[in-house]
Formats: structure tokens, sequence, C-alpha cells
């Protein structure tokens, strides 16, 4: 068949396709989203439906918004800056603060290990070593002495 | 008449319209219900200009299309696993035993052609949306090929493939009543 004629013939049997009905079911359903609708308060629905003297209400508050957010642009601009280099400024001196005090301390550590600790240290792993060894003797001797075990 | 009355007089009146379009265009009964509700709600918000504007009818078809292509592309990712496994369950395919049997007498006549065009109905309901849309688009809404194109965001040469397809699809359809 000819693309043409199959156009043609296409489009007539559609065209006598009687108009689907709607389901019974449609119009209480729409009904009763209209009556949810209408239960909603004014300022919960499409802005176009609210009541003309709260459309004008609510563009003038926009207006302020915006004219007033544009005025007040310069001077949140200076007073951010000044935040942001005080900020800066007290930052990087409690950072200098913060480390000169980690070395203060650091030094303290090394003299207290230096005096106190190094020469002890020999000893005490001595002392750990032998402890150590007599651990596995004792549980060697018994093992076999009260176990039994080889 | 108060308010709600008049809008569901409105309803009434329009909603075989706005259901046939959206079922023709979606498919499915289910989404067509939802999309004809989201229409009339939205007619509902202008029921004050609307409600007696000569060009109601027009206005409740372009937003009822509108929605309906929205509502395609915005749950076609979706649907189409679920919807494809189910055209494949109802293939067209199935032999017309009915069809095949001559008929002498008028009113099995008319039945027969009643039953050829709800299933030519049918058949056009489980076209592919690619191709069922812009049929529908041309041949119910009389939407040229070009402003289909343009709707649709595809080209003019995918548009007249989709639809000369979708029209060889329903073919098997109509040659019961004109093979010769």
């Amino acid at each position: 068949m000819h693309p043409d004629d199959l156009d043609r013939l296409v489009d007539r049997e559609l065209r006598q396709l009687p108009t689907p009905r709607a389901p019974q079911t449609l119009l209480p359903r729409v009904l009763a989203a209209v009556e949810h609708l209408t239960r909603r308060p004014w300022y919960a629905r499409a802005w176009f439906t609210w009541p003309l003297g709260w459309q004008v209400m609510s563009l003038i508050a926009l207006a302020t918004i915006v004219v007033g957010g544009a005025a007040l642009v310069p001077a949140a601009r200076v007073a951010a800056s000044d935040a942001t280099s005080t900020l800066v400024s007290r930052v990087i001196g409690e950072v200098a603060t913060t480390v000169h005090r980690l070395d203060a301390t650091m030094s303290v550590g090394r003299v207290l290990w230096r005096a106190l600790l190094e020469p002890l240290a020999a000893y005490a792993l001595a002392l750990v070593v032998l402890m150590g060894l007599a651990c596995a003797v004792f549980g060697t001797a018994l093992n076999r002495v009260a176990f039994g075990r080889t | 008449m108060t308010d709600a009355d008049a809008f569901e007089a409105f309803v009434r009146r329009y909603q075989d319209m706005v259901f046939a379009t959206a079922v023709r265009l979606l498919g499915r009964q289910a989404d067509a219900e939802d999309v004809a509700q989201t229409v009339f709600l939205r007619a509902f918000e202008r029921f004050d200009t609307l409600g007696q504007s000569p060009a109601v009818a027009g206005w409740l078809k372009t937003v009822t299309t509108n929605a309906c292509l929205n509502h395609l592309s915005r749950y076609r990712a979706r649907w189409r696993f679920f919807s494809e496994l189910d055209r494949a369950d109802r293939s067209d395919s199935e032999p017309r035993f009915e069809a095949s049997l001559a008929s002498t007498s008028s009113p099995a006549r008319d039945l027969e052609q009643a039953d050829e065009r709800r299933q030519l109905e049918q058949a056009l309901r489980r076209l592919p949306d690619h191709q069922r849309v812009p049929l529908v688009l041309f041949h119910f809404d009389n939407i040229s090929y070009q402003a289909i194109a343009d709707l649709l965001g595809v080209s003019l040469g995918k548009v007249k493939t989709d639809i000369h397809r979708g029209r060889e699809a329903l073919r098997q359809y109509l040659t019961i009543n004109h093979a010769p």
C-alpha cells in the first residue's frame, strides 16, 4: 500500500473511532480534589488565586526586599570585609600562640627525658626482659610439675 | 447556580474530551485519569475567567496535551521497562478469528464494526509512546509534522518515521474492512 493511501486510510479510520468516555469515577474524584483544594487556606494556594489585596501586599513586600537588599549591598560589603579581616588576623594570632606553646612544651619534655628518664631507660628495659624470662621459666616449670605436660 | 454546581456542570461537559485526549496520548487509563484531574484542578483555579470563555475547549485541549507530554517525559524512564513487558504479554499479533467470519445481516455487521473499532482503539493505546504520541497529535489534533517535531523536541524525519511505523502497526486492524 502506498504511504499516502495508508495515511488516508488510517486517518479515516481513526476519526471514526468513538470518543472514549471518561470513567464514572472521574467526576467524583475531581470534585473531591476541588473540595480539598478549597479547604486549604488562601496562602497555600496558587499566587494568582490570592485575594487582590494580598497579591498587592506581596508584590510590595517583594519589591521592598529587593530594593532594600540592593540599597544595603555596599554597607554589607564593607561590614563583611571588616569582619573577614578581623577574623583572619585573630586566627593568625591564635595559630602563632599555639605553635609557641607547643614548642615550649616539647622543650620541657626533652629536658625531662635527658635528665631523669634516659639514664634509667637501660635498667628498666633489662628489668622487663628479666621479668619476661622469669615468667616463661615459671610457666614451663608449672606445666611440667603441676600438669605433667612435656 | 452556585460556583460548585457550575463547576460540576463544566466537568461533566468536558470530561470526555479531556479524558479521551489524555488516554490516547498516554495509552493508560489510570494515568489519563490522573492527568484529567490535574487539568480540571487548573481549570478550577481559573474558573472565574475560564468558565464562560468560548476558547475553553481549546484551552483544555492544549493544557491536557502539555500535561500528558510532561507526564510522559517525567515517567518515561520509570515505566518503560514495565510497559514494554506488559506489551510483550499482550502481543497484538493474535489472529482475529471473529473478523474472518463473514456476516451478512446489518446488526451483526454493526457489532463487528464496533468490535473492530474497539480493537483499533486498543491497538492505538498499545503502540509505543514514541509512535502513539505523534500519531495522535497528527490525526486527532491536526497538528502538522513540523509542529509535532517542535513540540516533542525531535527531528522532522523522526516524527515522519515514527508516524509511518505507527500506521503500519495499525494496518492489520484496518485491512479486514478494506482488503481487496
